[in-house]
């Protein structure tokens, strides 16, 4: 392997652990609301966050690129209060693979709540507990294998995101290729060799996040 | 202690749960069939469950009163409670479950020490094991304990020994009876174990389809039933139809069938005529050979017609002109040598025959 090779599948496993750790926190928050409480515009926001799933990736990448662009309402916000750019920079990877690995996430930490019988939360309660202790002593520990196994899944997803990551981030060497954009032009190139190193790896990484994702499932049933 | 719910209304499945009852005695128990909405009512006092209508007052502090909108939460009301399902925590160990709810700081109540209650309960054994190791008697005096160690001011316990068996069921009330007595805290007790009630409960409100159909001690509600469905509840072995025949200055006279019966006139209405004669099993007395003299009012020729054993004791069912049921230690029934067909005297005394109004059949 190259010393370029090694870089980029740094890179991309890089942009994936970070996307993963950004969405974690509002992702179990999201799915805590969703497995424990009735509210109005609930079934809205499952449909909204389900979306990415479905979506070809192109049009998720699309509907980021018109709002993070500079001219698009959140990019031209970002750009005149920060002064930083999002399309076409490393951001708009961990964007991309953020937006697309959510769901994942989100679904799979809701049913890992949802296994918690919430009789237990209830006597944490009578015992005086407030709800944060309950769900960080509760929740939290009895769910924690459910959770380890969507946080492994958003990452394995985000590994091989490539239909928005290319239309937000573009594959600018050294700035925003990762190991799928990158197999994607060598092949346009005709350079198949180099092109089977980086799908090796890939290949690898991805059966790393999903055996033990596999693994951790089958010992919660235990 | 004093409990006061008002006006409590919450529509639950096939009926609505209303309650107008004030608690002052120190366990209580809340008595009826399952499906009667008990841990419903438990679950509005704990405010776990939200009523459309309620105002509920522990000690002169006001927990719920929907029509103000107060709303006490959960963990702010200090009532312990112990559920049917006990609900252990299964990631903490049986230390971490019994600390789980501790006051740190606070006026210490001597009484209610983490040693006293290891003590108490006799758990220091089990305490550095993990919950899911635990027999069924155990995890019920962990789940106690904890609940004891959060020092509430109210007890809620939910049927705590349904799911044990016969065996293990006696050898946990004595636990709760030292609870009772050692920290003297209030207790309301979910239950449709008349034995229970009887070992542990000094007042019972007897709930049957979301309505209270009876409040008292649990001596006055188990002598006198205030109508059938309490006493077909309670379990009472004879019911009779019947009709009074005479009323005399204290002693009614009351025909069931052929048989003619002797009551104490207490509480009678005036026009009484048709009744429901009701004789607790217990109270029938057993007599063989020749009837010597007694203070027993009744004294009914009978035979018997079974005898089978019933737990701890012997079920001996008798004619007497009607089906009488007795309840008599083993050792009483082998030295009366009864079996099926041979005769006997019951005696039942009058005060232990208990009269409820029937209305007339209607055609």
């Amino acid at each position: 392997m190259t010393a370029a090779e090694w870089q980029i599948a740094a890179f991309t496993v890089e942009m994936a652990v970070l996307s993963t750790a950004l969405i974690l926190p509002p992702g179990l928050a999201l799915a805590w609301c969703l497995a424990r409480f009735r509210w109005r515009g609930k079934t809205l926001v499952e449909t909204f966050v389900a979306m990415p799933l479905v979506l070809p990736p192109v049009v998720t990448g699309l509907v980021l690129l018109k709002l993070f662009g500079r001219r698009g309402p959140l990019g031209h916000w970002l750009y005149s209060e920060f002064h930083f750019d999002v399309v076409f920079t490393w951001r708009a990877v961990t964007l991309a693979l953020a937006v697309m690995s959510f769901p994942l996430l989100v679904w799979t930490a809701r049913s890992a709540i949802e296994e918690v019988n919430p009789a237990l939360e209830r006597i944490a309660r009578t015992l005086g507990a407030g709800e944060w202790r309950v769900f960080f002593t509760i929740t939290l520990p009895l769910a924690k294998r459910g959770l380890l196994v969507g946080a492994l899944l958003a990452f394995a997803r985000a590994l091989g995101e490539f239909g928005a990551t290319i239309l937000v981030a573009g594959n600018i060497p050294g700035v925003t290729t990762t190991l799928s954009t990158d197999i994607y032009q060598l092949i346009q190139l005709g350079e198949d060799s180099h092109a089977w190193t980086l799908a090796g790896i890939s290949l690898s990484l991805a059966f790393a996040a999903l055996w033990s994702s596999v693994w951790l499932m089958r010992r919660k049933k235990h | 202690m004093s409990l006061l719910l008002k006006n409590i209304s919450l529509p639950l499945a096939p009926f609505t749960l209303e309650a107008d009852v004030e608690i002052h005695r120190r366990v209580t128990a809340i008595f009826g069939p399952s499906g009667a909405g008990k841990t419903s009512l438990l679950e509005l006092v704990a405010g776990l469950r939200r009523a459309k209508t309620a105002f509920i007052q522990l000690d002169g502090r006001v927990l719920t009163d929907v029509a103000q909108g107060v709303f006490v939460p959960v963990r702010q009301r200090g009532i312990g409670y112990v559920p049917q399902e006990l609900a252990l925590f299964p990631h903490l160990s049986v230390r971490q479950n019994l600390l789980y709810g501790r006051k740190s700081g606070g006026e210490p109540n001597r009484l209610f020490t983490f040693e006293r209650i290891v003590e108490v309960l006799e758990i220091q054994p089990l305490i550095h094991r993990s919950v899911t190791e635990l027999s069924g008697g155990e995890k019920q005096r962990v789940a106690l304990a904890r609940a004891l160690l959060a020092s509430p001011r109210l007890l809620l316990l939910d049927e705590p020994l349904a799911s044990l068996d016969h065996k293990l069921k006696r050898r946990i009330i004595p636990y709760l009876a030292s609870v009772r007595e050692e920290f003297r805290i209030p207790m309301l007790y979910v239950t449709h174990d008349r034995f229970e009630t009887l070992a542990l409960a000094d007042e019972m409100v007897v709930l049957v389809s979301g309505k209270i159909e009876q409040t008292g001690s649990v001596r006055v509600v188990f002598s006198r039933p205030a109508n059938l469905a309490v006493a077909g509840l309670l379990a009472v072995e004879t019911i009779q139809p019947g009709r009074v025949v005479k009323v005399t200055d204290e002693l009614v006279t009351v025909a069931v069938g052929p048989t003619v019966l002797t009551a104490v006139a207490q509480n009678l209405p005036a026009n009484m005529g048709e009744v429901h004669v009701c004789i607790r099993a217990e109270d029938v007395i057993l007599l063989k050979g020749e009837g010597s003299q007694s203070s027993a009012r009744n004294h009914l020729p009978a035979v018997v017609q079974s005898v089978a054993s019933d737990g701890p004791l012997m079920r001996v069912e008798l004619d007497c002109g009607f089906p009488l049921i007795a309840l008599l230690t083993k050792q009483a029934c082998e030295e009366l040598a009864l079996k099926p067909g041979d005769p006997v005297v019951a005696l039942v005394k009058a005060p232990h025959i208990h009269l409820i109004p029937r209305e007339a059949p209607r055609h």
